[in-house]
C-alpha cells in the first residue's frame, strides 16, 4: 500500500522527473513529507512565481517538461503568471497543487481557491483529481499533453486527502492518445506548390521562430536557408536558431528589429514562416504586414493559423518533419532553375539591406548617444562569454538590447519572456537554467523594476550556491514605459520613475553575494579599459554568484522601434516626437 | 449566425474549453445545447461570426485534447470540409495559382 503522495512521486520518476521546483504550504504538506528518499530532489525558491519561472528556465533550456509544486489558494494562483507564460511560449510545464480535502471544496475553505477553473483557459490540459486511483492516469496524461505537439502548460490539482489516502499500486502507467483529426499531417502536395510559388518569387524572405527550435528542427533548417540562401530574420525566440555569421541573416525582426528585417518583409512577394505566432510585435500592424507577400507556414499548432494574416500555404506538422519534406522536393531543382532571372535580381537589394542595418552599424541609429554605452556594454558581456553560454533577459529596453546585441548560433542560448512579457522572470528562470545545466556560464539581464520583482530570488541562489552571473541595467525608470511616455505620451512620465530604488550592491551583500557596479562612463573608450575587460571577464568566470549593476543613462532609448498600430515600414529611428 | 457542431469526450473541462474559445473573443453564446452522443457528447452553439473567426474557432476548438471532431451548418460545410481550413484563400485555388 502507498500513499497518494509517493504515488504520485514515483509517477514523476516514471516521467523521467528529477528536479521540481516550489514552495510549501497546508494542502501539499503530504507531498512533501513523502520528499525524501522518493529520488526527487525538490528546489525551494522564496516565491511561487519564483518556482514556476524557475521551472519554466530548466524546461527551455532542455526542452524536458518543468515541474512546479505549490499549496491550494495562493501558492496556486501564484504559479498562474508563469503558466499563463508558459502557454505564451510553448514551454512544456506540468504545475502540481494542493487542493483543500474533497469535503471542503466548493465551501469556500480555508486556502480554497478554484484553480483548475482560474487556469482552464491558460492550460493545454489540466484535472482536479477525484480519487487516489485517477492519480497515475493524470500524472501520464499531463505530461503526454504538456510535451506533446506545441507544448504548452498542464495543471494537475490534488486534493490533499486523495495524497494521504493509500492504495496498492501496481506500477505508472502509459497514457494512449485516441486519435484526433487535429493530428493529421500535411499532405505530400505541399512541397511541389511552395516550389512553384518560390520560383515565381523575385522576393522570397524567411522568418524562423521558436518553432523551429522546438521541433528540434535546427540542422534541417540551417541546411534548408543554405540552400534558399534568401534574406532570413528571427524573432525574439528564434534568435540562435540561425548562426549570426550567416551571409543571408538580418537579425531580428519586429517592434525592434533590424531595419533590414523590417524592410525586407514590408518589400517580399514571398514569406516563409518556420514555427512563428506572427503575434504584433512581430508584425506591427496585421493589415500591413508583409503587404505584398504571399505567406507559405510551417507550423505545428493548427490553431495559429491565419490569426494575424491569412497564410496561402498552410504547411501543418513537426518541422523535423515538413521541413526535410520541402528540402528534398527544392533539391529536385536544377540550379539553373532555381537561380532564375527574377531569383537573381534579389542580390542587390539583399546586399543593400545589411548594409544599413545589421551588426555594429545599428549604433549609428543612436543619434543622443544615450543608449551607445549600455549598446557597448552588452557587447562586451555577449562577446566575452564562454562557448555555450546561456542568456535570460528579464522584460524592457535591456531586453530588446540584449536581443538586438546577441551574437550567438546556440539553439538555446537565449532565453526570455516574450510572449507574455513577464517582469521578474529572468532571475528565478537563471536559477532553474542553472541547476539544468551546471557546468555552464548562465547569464542573467535584468532591468532594475523587473529584478525588484522576484528578487527574493537572491536567497535561492545563495542556499544552492549557484553560480549565476547577474547583470541589473539599472536606469533607474521602467525604462520601456517611460519610452513610450516620452515618445507617445508627451513625457509624462506617470509613475514610472523608480529614482529611489534601493541599492541594488548593498542588498546582495545583504543575500552574501557578491555584488560591484559599473558606470556608464567605463563604456564610453571604445575599446574599453584593459582594467574594465579584465573585471568582466573575472565576473564570467568567477565560480560564485555575482551581481553587477550597470548604471545606464536614465533616458536612453531603444531603437529602431515600430510604434504599436503601425506598419513595420513605419519604423522609428530616432527620437521623433509624436503627433 | 452559424451554427457549429463539435463532438468532444465529455472529459473534465472540455466542454468549457470550448466555450472559452468564443467567450474571449467576446462573442455571445445565444445557444448552447450539450447531450450525449453515441459514444462521446455533441455541443451545438449558434455564434455570430465573421470568416476569420470562424477559421480562428475551428482550429482552436481542434487543439482542445478531447475535441474529436467540428462541422458546422450548410452555408459553412462547403467551405469548411477539412481540419485546417485556410481562413484565406482556399487551398486548392491557391495551388492552382502558383502553378499557372
Amino acid at each position: 500500500m502507498l500513499k497518494g503522495a509517493d504515488i504520485v512521486l514515483k509517477c514523476l520518476r516514471a516521467e523521467g522527473v528529477e528536479l521540481v521546483f516550489g514552495y510549501p504550504g497546508g494542502a501539499i504538506m503530504p507531498l512533501y513529507d513523502a520528499l525524501e528518499g522518493s529520488g526527487v530532489r525538490h528546489i525551494l525558491t522564496r516565491h511561487e512565481q519564483g518556482a514556476v519561472f524557475a521551472a519554466e528556465g530548466y524546461a527551455r533550456v532542455t526542452g524536458e517538461v518543468g515541474v512546479a509544486m505549490a499549496t491550494s489558494g495562493p501558492g496556486a494562483t501564484n504559479l498562474v503568471t508563469g503558466i499563463a507564460d508558459a502557454k505564451m511560449d510553448s514551454v512544456p510545464l506540468v504545475c502540481i497543487t494542493g487542493q483543500v480535502r474533497s469535503a471542503l471544496i466548493g465551501t469556500d475553505a480555508f486556502q480554497e481557491t478554484d484553480v483548475f477553473g482560474v487556469t482552464l483557459s491558460l492550460t493545454k490540459w489540466s484535472r482536479l483529481v477525484r480519487t487516489i486511483d485517477e492519480i497515475p492516469e493524470a500524472i501520464a496524461e499531463g505530461f503526454y499533453w504538456a510535451r506533446s505537439g506545441r507544448p504548452g502548460p498542464v495543471v494537475i490539482d490534488i486534493p490533499t486527502d486523495m495524497l494521504k489516502a493509500k492504495k496498492e499500486f501496481s506500477g505508472p502507467v502509459k497514457f494512449m492518445p485516441h486519435a484526433r483529426a487535429a493530428d493529421a499531417k500535411a499532405d505530400g502536395g505541399f512541397t511541389d506548390t511552395i516550389v512553384a510559388l518560390l520560383r515565381q518569387s523575385a522576393k522570397p524572405v524567411a522568418l524562423v521562430g521558436a518553432g523551429a527550435k522546438l521541433s528540434g528542427a535546427v540542422p534541417e533548417l540551417r541546411r534548408l536557408l543554405d540552400d534558399l540562401n534568401i534574406p532570413t530574420f528571427a524573432t525574439v525566440h528564434g534568435l540562435g536558431a540561425v548562426p549570426p555569421e550567416a551571409p543571408y541573416y538580418l537579425g531580428m525582426v519586429g517592434m525592434h528589429g533590424t531595419r533590414a528585417a523590417n524592410t525586407a518583409l514590408n518589400e517580399t512577394d514571398l514569406l516563409f514562416v518556420f514555427g512563428a505566432r506572427l503575434d504584433d510585435r512581430v508584425t506591427g500592424e496585421p493589415t500591413r504586414f508583409a503587404p505584398h507577400a504571399k505567406i507559405v507556414h510551417f507550423e505545428i499548432d493548427p490553431a495559429q493559423l491565419d490569426r494575424v494574416r491569412p497564410c496561402e500555404v498552410p504547411v501543418i506538422g513537426n518541422l523535423a518533419d515538413t521541413i526535410p519534406a520541402f528540402h528534398a522536393e527544392l533539391r529536385k531543382i536544377p540550379t539553373s532553375r532555381k537561380n532564375s532571372e527574377t531569383w537573381g535580381t534579389l542580390v542587390p537589394d539583399f546586399s543593400g539591406w545589411r548594409a544599413v542595418a545589421c551588426g555594429p552599424e545599428r549604433a549609428e541609429l543612436d543619434p543622443r548617444g544615450l543608449a551607445q554605452p549600455t549598446i557597448r556594454f552588452l557587447d562586451e558581456l555577449f562577446s566575452r562569454l564562454p562557448e555555450k553560454s546561456v542568456v535570460i533577459a528579464d522584460v524592457g529596453q535591456h531586453q530588446m538590447w540584449a536581443a538586438q546585441r546577441y551574437r550567438s548560433s546556440s539553439p538555446r542560448g537565449f532565453i526570455t519572456s516574450g510572449g507574455l512579457g513577464a517582469m521578474g522572470f529572468a532571475l528565478p528562470a537563471a536559477v532553474g537554467v542553472q541547476l539544468a545545466k551546471p557546468d555552464t556560464c548562465v547569464l542573467c539581464v535584468s532591468g532594475d523594476g523587473g529584478f525588484q520583482m522576484n528578487i527574493q530570488e537572491l536567497a535561492t541562489v545563495r542556499r544552492l550556491g549557484l553560480p549565476v552571473k547577474m547583470v541589473i541595467v539599472d536606469n533607474k525608470y521602467l525604462g520601456m514605459v517611460r519610452q513610450w511616455q516620452q515618445l507617445f505620451y508627451q513625457r509624462n512620465y506617470a509613475e514610472t520613475d523608480l529614482s529611489d530604488n534601493p541599492d541594488f550592491v548593498e542588498i546582495a551583500k545583504a543575500y552574501k553575494i557578491h555584488s560591484f557596479r559599473l558606470n556608464e562612463d567605463a563604456m564610453r573608450e571604445f575599446p574599453v579599459s584593459t582594467e574594465t575587460g579584465d573585471e568582466i571577464d573575472r565576473f564570467l568566470r568567477s565560480p560564485e554568484p555575482e551581481l553587477l549593476v550597470f548604471d545606464c543613462a536614465p533616458e536612453a532609448n531603444v531603437f529602431p522601434m515600430v510604434p504599436a498600430g503601425a506598419a513595420l515600414s513605419e519604423m522609428l529611428l530616432e527620437e521623433e516626437p509624436a503627433q | 449566425m452559424q451554427t457549429f457542431h463539435i463532438r468532444y469526450r465529455n472529459t473534465q473541462g472540455t466542454l468549457m474549453r470550448i466555450l472559452n474559445a468564443a467567450s474571449r473573443r467576446a462573442l455571445d453564446l445565444p445557444v448552447v445545447h450539450a447531450e450525449p452522443s453515441e459514444h462521446d457528447h455533441l455541443v451545438t452553439l449558434a455564434l455570430e461570426v465573421n470568416q476569420k473567426q470562424v477559421g480562428q474557432l475551428y482550429r482552436e476548438w481542434y487543439g482542445i485534447a478531447d475535441v474529436i471532431k467540428v462541422s458546422s451548418g450548410a452555408a459553412l460545410a462547403s467551405a469548411w470540409t477539412v481540419a485546417h481550413p485556410p481562413a484565406g484563400v482556399p487551398l486548392e485555388e491557391s495551388r492552382a495559382a502558383a502553378r499557372a
